[in-house]
């Protein structure tokens, strides 16, 4: 078995600023500039930049001072900086001059804002010039390898407009520009289209001892015809952006007061790590529009909903109480639900999208994506309770339904994956001049390798869908029986621990292909334990295996064992530690009732977060732990850890329909006492105190709250708190 | 049409914008140029994805060009290398928005007539082929 021993931390600790609102984002070093030189496939490019609306609106964007002798960049002068909540601020000093600048992302209009408060403390009065400068992009960076060639600028009354197709930007600020510049050679101003490197301004001002002077430079925009709508709003911010960024800051004190506190005295790095997952997450939500509301996939590249990512994240959001968001990024993910086969996207009937952006912008083509919606639903109703609020959604977990079908092989009843990308590059290879691929035969989660043709992760979010589309009560009459969809949940059930049992590694095979077993020893197999369909002793030794060291390492587990001949350390999927299968193991350990690996897995995800400032990367190399084409902040890096907190440490299971809670807690042997205050669950909240041998509960809720222990069952609520034996802590079940 | 019936007009032109801005960015139309060396062209931005690449291949008409024979340099006065100096220890980097300029010395096509190009580059970090087709009417240099 691996060692337990906790990891040192990452080398490549992430030194990446990330300032986010709701609609916009700033990628930063810290430096005092906007760029952020990052590592990505390989190779080191500028992250750094404003993002609004899920669009790059700009590379790299720098500030230079001219005194009239000379010229400095503000990071050559840096003598502090420091985070304040989603603003940066830093300190620079040249010569007699020092420079306050503030940085922060703002809301509506969506976009940044960057003050530049100039003060001298002696001396005659100091000509100064301000030399502000932006490399355009204005493309999602979905497209990532691509900055568009061909920009539309031109001046206006207000300052600078900047388009790309439907996309644009405006660049304003509070002292108007002395001198224009496009690729560093003097502009006139007017309108120009063709291709531009950089855009500069110049901004003349006077320092003088007691006369500060500030300039404020505001980039806005992400959808051209949104920036059009908020454009009256843009001189506002320029004048004073105080009251908007205040606002913006008082909304997310509001939602971290509204998510349950956890307390575990005899694991505060765990306690410590849930806190900072928890505001990981927050740092992902994003309503780029009003019509789009979600959280991004993660940080530099992957920021757009991307809806398999989302799907990790919303559980976790169901256990922080924010049962709004949760429905609203359902709704936006069912709104995009292809109603019939649109092969120029990979889109089949059914099918919801792998990725969207504003625009909107959407693509299909995943194989899992679409399977993961019935049971968000169904978790759903289960926290929140009241399921009148998710029936107008029943058509559309109906058409999930008839995807699947339209997938499983009707002899095995194993759903198919691979091909999607093939797919869309046939149906596009004659509409384009210039016609692009990447050849990727599959698209699972671990989507660049091929786990064509029954990947077992596959399977399992099958018979998830299935068995929640039942518990919603979706099925529908003749095809899609209620009936059938049970018959083919058993088989499922019955079939995916026999055929996929690989006894010479006591585990279980990655995929079937060709009716063949692929001996090829993944996490992905875990994902059969915890969703109860391997039994209690096969659960155990697939989770033994699984902690040995050619998959598991003290900084997570590997997307592939080490003694497999695919397997490179550098590998995406073929290799490289990722930290959502790290919280897999952790997740299948407890189902096993294997509550010290279980902890010791979050133990290794939780020395990440404190290493990395509060996040976990993408993933990390196969041989050594170092961060490698890899996003510094990513929700499958944060969200399921907080899932497995709640839903195997605190074992809970809700039922607010029913008014119910069950609660089997797989607590360490040592644990004395534990905590967690303001549980959403349906209409109340729940408060639980452990501590050893009981349980209290107390319910805020109108009627009674029935809660169900391994020791015992009692009702909590109308002024009562009720005490229950907890009994072993430390049993494994299946998931809730 | 579908998509513009069932999620608007916005859907259709959001996806035009992303189509043809991908299209116009990668490959500069009319770059493909005859030179008494060889053929050359450029491109304005790796083909979808950046990265460090450990394989660059060239297949003109169909038929693979000698990675001998095959030269790439990136950026503005970049120097030249071979496609066979590109491995995996020695991978060449692109990225966004940096041109690659491509020259390959292919007997075949004469000004005047088109052919098909087709690059296609290995990325280590994320294996699958990643791969750009286009046909051009070859210039005079």
């Amino acid at each position: 078995m691996a060692s337990p021993a906790r990891p040192d931390g990452p080398a490549g600790a992430s030194d990446a600023l990330l300032l986010r609102s709701l609609s916009a984002a700033v990628l930063s070093d810290g430096s005092g500039d906007v760029t952020l030189r990052r590592e990505a496939r390989g190779a080191v490019g500028d992250w750094g930049g404003v993002y609004a609306q899920l669009v790059r609106l700009t590379g790299p964007w720098r500030v230079h001072l001219y005194d009239g002798t000379q010229g400095f960049g503000l990071p050559e002068g840096r003598i502090s900086g420091e985070k304040l909540g989603d603003r940066w601020v830093s300190v620079h000093r040249f010569g007699r001059i020092t420079v306050r600048q503030e940085i922060a992302p703002t809301l509506r209009p969506a976009g940044a804002v960057r003050r530049l408060r100039f003060a001298v403390r002696e001396g005659p009065p100091l000509p100064l010039v301000v030399y502000s400068s932006f490399v355009p992009y204005l493309l999602p960076p979905m497209v990532e390898g691509i900055r568009p060639r061909s920009f539309r600028v031109e001046t206006t009354a207000e300052g600078l407009a900047v388009r790309q197709r439907g996309f644009g930007l405006d660049f304003r600020s509070s002292v108007a520009p002395s001198h224009l510049f496009l690729d560093r050679a003097s502009w006139l101003g007017g309108h120009r289209t063709g291709p531009v490197e950089v855009i500069g301004t110049d901004h003349d001002m006077v320092v003088a001892p007691g006369r500060d002077v500030e300039l404020r430079c505001v980039i806005v925009g992400g959808l051209e015809r949104d920036l059009d709508r908020s454009r009256p709003m843009i001189s506002g911010l320029v004048d004073d952006p105080e009251p908007t960024l205040a606002g913006a800051e008082r909304t997310e004190v509001e939602w971290l007061a509204s998510t349950p506190t956890l307390r575990f005295p005899d694991a505060p790095e765990l306690e410590r790590a849930y806190r900072e997952a928890r505001a990981s997450l927050r740092r992902l939500y994003a309503a780029p529009d009003d019509s789009l509301v979600g959280l991004a996939a993660g940080y530099p590249w992957y920021s757009a909903i991307w809806c398999r990512d989302l799907a990790w994240m919303l559980p976790a959001l169901l256990w922080l109480g924010d049962f709004e968001w949760v429905q609203r990024s359902i709704a936006s993910v069912l709104h995009f639900q292809s109603r019939s086969a649109i092969p120029l996207l990979g889109g089949e009937p059914g099918e919801l999208p792998m990725q969207i952006s504003p625009g909107p912008v959407f693509l299909y083509g995943t194989s899992d994506t679409t399977l993961y919606y019935p049971e968000l639903v169904a978790r759903l109703v289960r926290h929140a309770g009241d399921p009148r609020s998710t029936e107008e959604w029943l058509p559309a977990i109906r058409r999930i339904v008839g995807w699947g079908l339209a997938r499983t092989d009707p002899t095995t009843g194993l759903l198919r994956n691979g091909g999607e990308a093939e797919a869309i590059s046939a149906a596009t290879g004659s509409l384009a001049r210039v016609r692009y691929g990447i050849d990727s035969p599959d698209t699972t989660i671990w989507d660049s390798t091929d786990r064509r043709d029954h990947a077992i992760d596959v399977q399992v979010l099958w018979h998830s869908a299935l068995r929640s589309a039942l518990e919603l009560d979706a099925a529908d009459a003749p095809s899609t029986s209620s009936r059938s969809l049970r018959d083919l949940a058993d088989r499922l059930a019955a079939t995916i621990p026999l055929a996929y049992r690989w006894p010479g590694e006591r585990f279980l095979y990655d995929t079937i292909r060709s009716g063949r077993p692929v001996e090829r020893l993944r996490p992905n197999a875990l994902r059969a334990v915890s969703a109860g369909l391997v039994d209690p002793d096969r659960s155990r030794a697939i989770v033994h295996r699984a902690a040995e060291d050619d998959l598991s390492t003290p900084w997570g587990v590997r997307t592939l064992s080490t003694r497999d001949p695919l397997y490179r350390p550098n590998a995406y999927h073929d290799g490289q530690v990722w930290t959502i299968a790290t919280a897999w193991a952790a997740d299948a350990a407890f189902a096993a009732g294997e509550t010290e690996l279980g902890v010791d897995y979050l133990r290794r995800i939780a020395a990440l977060y404190a290493a990395e400032g509060g996040a976990a990367n993408e993933c990390y190399r196969g041989d050594c732990p170092e961060p490698f084409n890899s996003c510094f902040l990513l929700g499958l890096s944060v969200g399921p850890f907080v899932s497995v907190v709640f839903e195997r440490i605190w074992g809970l299971r809700p039922d607010a329909r029913g008014a119910r809670l069950e609660i089997r807690p797989s607590f360490p042997a040592g644990w004395r006492s534990a905590s967690l205050d303001g549980l959403r669950l349906g209409p109340g909240r729940v408060a639980l105190r452990y501590e050893a041998p009981e349980l209290i509960v107390q319910w805020s809720g109108p009627g009674p709250l029935e809660v169900t222990t391994p020791g015992g069952t009692g009702t909590a609520g109308e002024g009562r708190e009720v005490t229950l034996p907890l009994g072993r802590t430390d049993a494994g079940r299946e998931r809730p | 049409m579908e998509i513009g019936l069932e999620y608007g007009p916005h859907s259709l032109e959001a996806l035009l914008w992303i189509a043809e801005t991908v299209e116009e960015s990668v490959y500069e139309p009319g770059s493909l140029v005859r030179d008494p060396e060889g053929i050359r062209f450029t491109l304005g931005n790796p083909p979808l994805r950046m990265g460090a690449f450990s394989a660059f291949r060239l297949r003109w008409d169909g038929r693979p060009v000698d990675p001998a024979l095959l030269r790439i340099r990136t950026g503005l006065g970049g120097s030249w290398r071979t496609a066979a100096s590109v491995t995996a220890d020695a991978p060449i980097e692109l990225l966004p928005g940096v041109r690659i300029e491509v020259a390959a010395e292919v007997p075949q096509g004469i000004v005047g007539s088109s052919a098909v190009v087709r690059l296609e580059l290995q990325c280590p970090a994320i294996p699958p082929l990643v791969w750009v087709e286009f046909r051009d009417t070859l210039r005079g240099g």
